[in-house]
């Protein structure tokens, strides 16, 4: 990935100073589109691609199932000229789901190559829509898809993309029995808390079931209790119904539009979604990034300074053995001294432990 | 009575070694498990499985099957229906005996449990057949190691939960492959009330959703059955632990009877034998 601060070259783009920690508010907008299998993201992404070549504002697209047949859309980068599915199955001798997890790691160690193709193109799209797995754990609960979630929602200043919005798109026809209906909105909710960006929850298929009643349940607590109630054993009764609760809040200030993708309806309500989700996400989710980035800096500081006093101590001690002692190699000496130290400073001595562990805050 | 665990949980979250390792683990007790395959996708495990769904039907013969074009999801499905369609088959191949215990390994796919009603279908069955039914749901633990992360965890267990409505555990894997920090970061998790985990951090997204987290965190706590366990795989004791809460949640061990041998019962060949 092209790490090193290169000022952008557009002139709508302000200037940057070297300085600057927080993501680059010029940055264009990617959608992540995630839901089940057979709720209907492709068909979704391939409407809404069409929706905006018709406004003269078209899409960035990206593939990321490996194991589509076809992609009914005009896609500019595709996880599967990357990586062949069949292929991996043979070569690999795996089923159908490790292929797939397979694909999307063999992807995501090339993930910087797309962000950097995503970069030089900036110019010429209006926002980037990612279309995933249609399993949705193979994204949602795998080191890779939190690698690509992570590496573009935590986007370099000098990179022109930021994940800014996730559409969870959910299946109006399935959706019809409570609990299917419970059972898939508190899935969104946990989605919700693992990507922490602004989140639109799509009832597709509005074609086949106008969406009204998930709207109704959503608004009414009351009504869906009761559409509850003849659903569940007593088991759940009370657990349920607490969940309920759980919901409520979920649906306060929760984005929600109903469309057709294959009819195209409710596409404008789409849009609106969109962009209110960016706005959301400059005003609200810029500052908690800046702010973490900020507090890595303040714990980096205090790791040098503490690492630079114990050098000292170290050289303190060692200049008093040099008094005592006389001739030993001094460099060699105060060398192993301060790697001692530093061993020492690593908590736990583990070789795994990676720079993300270090940052988190013991209480101590 | 018999019984039976219900191993759930998204891939890659150690289903099939779970199985494994409680298989291994009983027989150094002396305790019999019967291990059931219930995943059509699924590709190699290493228990002895005394009934495998790949028998009737799996995931490869769907897909290769000329007439079905289907892709691995839509396989998945048509094998998990064509499955509750021969509930009979399932139950001649259980052959089940008092006091049996069954371990289910299940397809991850949370799909299956949320959308359709296949799940519900196979317990709502195996329930008829007089099985107390647990689900053991699994969740790697690296996947959990922030305060949001590990509410979006629990959330998805309950999102399972609620489906196919069965007393249920959930347990976070992989803790051996932990480093100390981070061990010792979930065992704080585990021990705090979920309450105080999520008013640690203050950012605007939390502050945001406070009200939301804290709902959350109160069905978490009023509903112990939501608690974590977490497992060592290396570790003998955390193995024990883990199939004692389970065992209990499941009510294993209460109706069981005392065998004792009488030489007049035995049989005499095996008497010749001693």
């Amino acid at each position: 990935m092209s790490a090193e601060n290169q000022q952008p070259s557009s002139s709508e783009i302000p200037e940057i100073p070297a300085t600057q920690t927080g993501p680059n508010l010029a940055q264009k907008p990617s959608v992540l589109v995630l839901g089940m299998a057979g709720s209907g993201k492709t068909t979704f992404v391939q409407r809404l691609t069409a929706y905006l070549h018709a406004r003269k504002t078209p899409p960035y697209v990206i593939n990321l199932d490996p194991a589509v047949t076809k992609v009914p859309y005009p896609v500019n980068v595709d996880i599967r000229d990357t990586v062949k599915y069949k292929e991996v199955m043979k070569e690999f001798g795996m089923g159908p789901n490790g292929a797939i997890m397979t694909c999307l790691n063999l992807m995501c160690t090339r993930f910087d190559k797309v962000i950097e193709l995503i970069n030089k193109r900036s110019d010429d799209f209006s926002v980037c829509l990612l279309d995933t797995p249609g399993q949705i754990e193979a994204f949602t609960w795998s080191a890779s898809g939190s690698i690509i979630t992570d590496s573009l929602a935590s986007s370099h200043p000098t990179v022109n993309l930021c994940l800014q919005v996730v559409m969870y798109i959910v299946d109006s026809a399935r959706a019809t029995n409570p609990t299917t209906f419970m059972s898939n909105m508190l899935y969104a909710c946990s989605i919700l808390y693992r990507t922490k960006l602004p989140f639109i929850v799509v009832f597709n298929k509005a074609d086949i079931v106008k969406p009204t009643f998930a709207l109704k349940w959503m608004q009414d607590f009351e009504r869906f209790d009761e559409a509850l109630e003849d659903n569940r054993s007593s088991y759940m009764n009370d657990l349920s119904r607490s969940l309920s609760l759980v919901l409520d809040e979920f649906y306060c200030g929760l984005k929600t539009v109903c469309v057709s993708s294959a009819t195209g309806e409710g596409f404008d309500d789409v849009m609106t979604a969109i962009a209110e989700s960016v706005e959301a996400y400059k005003t609200e989710y810029v500052p908690m990034y800046e702010k973490v980035l900020a507090e890595k800096k303040e714990l980096d500081e205090k790791e040098r300074k503490k690492r630079e006093e114990e050098a000292m101590k170290g050289k303190a001690v060692h200049d008093l053995n040099k008094r005592d002692a006389g001739n030993e190699d001094e460099d060699g000496m105060l060398e192993s001294e301060l790697n001692a130290k530093v061993d020492r400073i690593h908590l736990g001595g583990v070789d795994e432990e990676n720079d993300e562990d270090a940052e988190i805050e013991r209480a101590t | 009575m018999k019984y039976a665990q219900l191993v759930m949980g998204p891939a890659g979250s150690g289903k099939s070694t779970y199985c494994s390792v409680m298989h291994n683990h009983c027989l150094s007790t002396g305790r019999t498990l019967r291990m059931v395959n219930l995943d059509p996708a699924c590709e190699v495990f290493n228990y002895p499985a005394v009934v495998d769904v790949r028998d009737l039907i799996s995931v490869n013969d769907v897909q290769e099957d000329e007439e079905l074009i289907l892709g691995p999801n839509g396989a998945l499905v048509f094998c998990m229906e064509y499955l509750v369609q021969n509930l009979d088959w399932l139950h001649d191949e259980l052959d089940e005996g008092e006091d049996d215990y069954f371990v289910i390994d299940c397809p991850g796919q949370i799909e299956l449990y949320s959308h359709l009603p296949v799940m519900r279908q196979i317990v709502d069955a195996l329930k008829s057949w007089d099985f107390n039914v647990c689900s053991v749901f699994l969740i790697d633990t690296n996947f959990v190691l922030e305060a949001e992360k590990f509410i979006s965890g629990a959330l998805t267990a309950l999102s399972a939960m609620v489906a196919i409505e069965t007393p249920a555990i959930n347990v976070l894997t992989k803790m051996d492959l932990l480093s100390e920090r981070n061990k010792q970061l979930v065992d704080e998790f585990l021990e705090t009330d979920t309450r105080s985990i999520v008013d640690q951090d203050e950012t605007v997204w939390n502050a945001k959703h406070r009200r939301l987290t804290r709902t959350i965190a109160q069905v978490l706590e009023d509903y112990s059955i939501v608690k974590f366990v977490p497992l060592n795989c290396e570790d003998e004791e955390s193995i024990d632990q883990l199939l004692l809460t389970i065992d209990t949640t499941i009510q294993y061990g209460e109706d069981l009877e005392v065998k004792d041998h009488y030489p007049e019962e035995l049989d005499p060949e095996q008497l010749d034998h001693v």
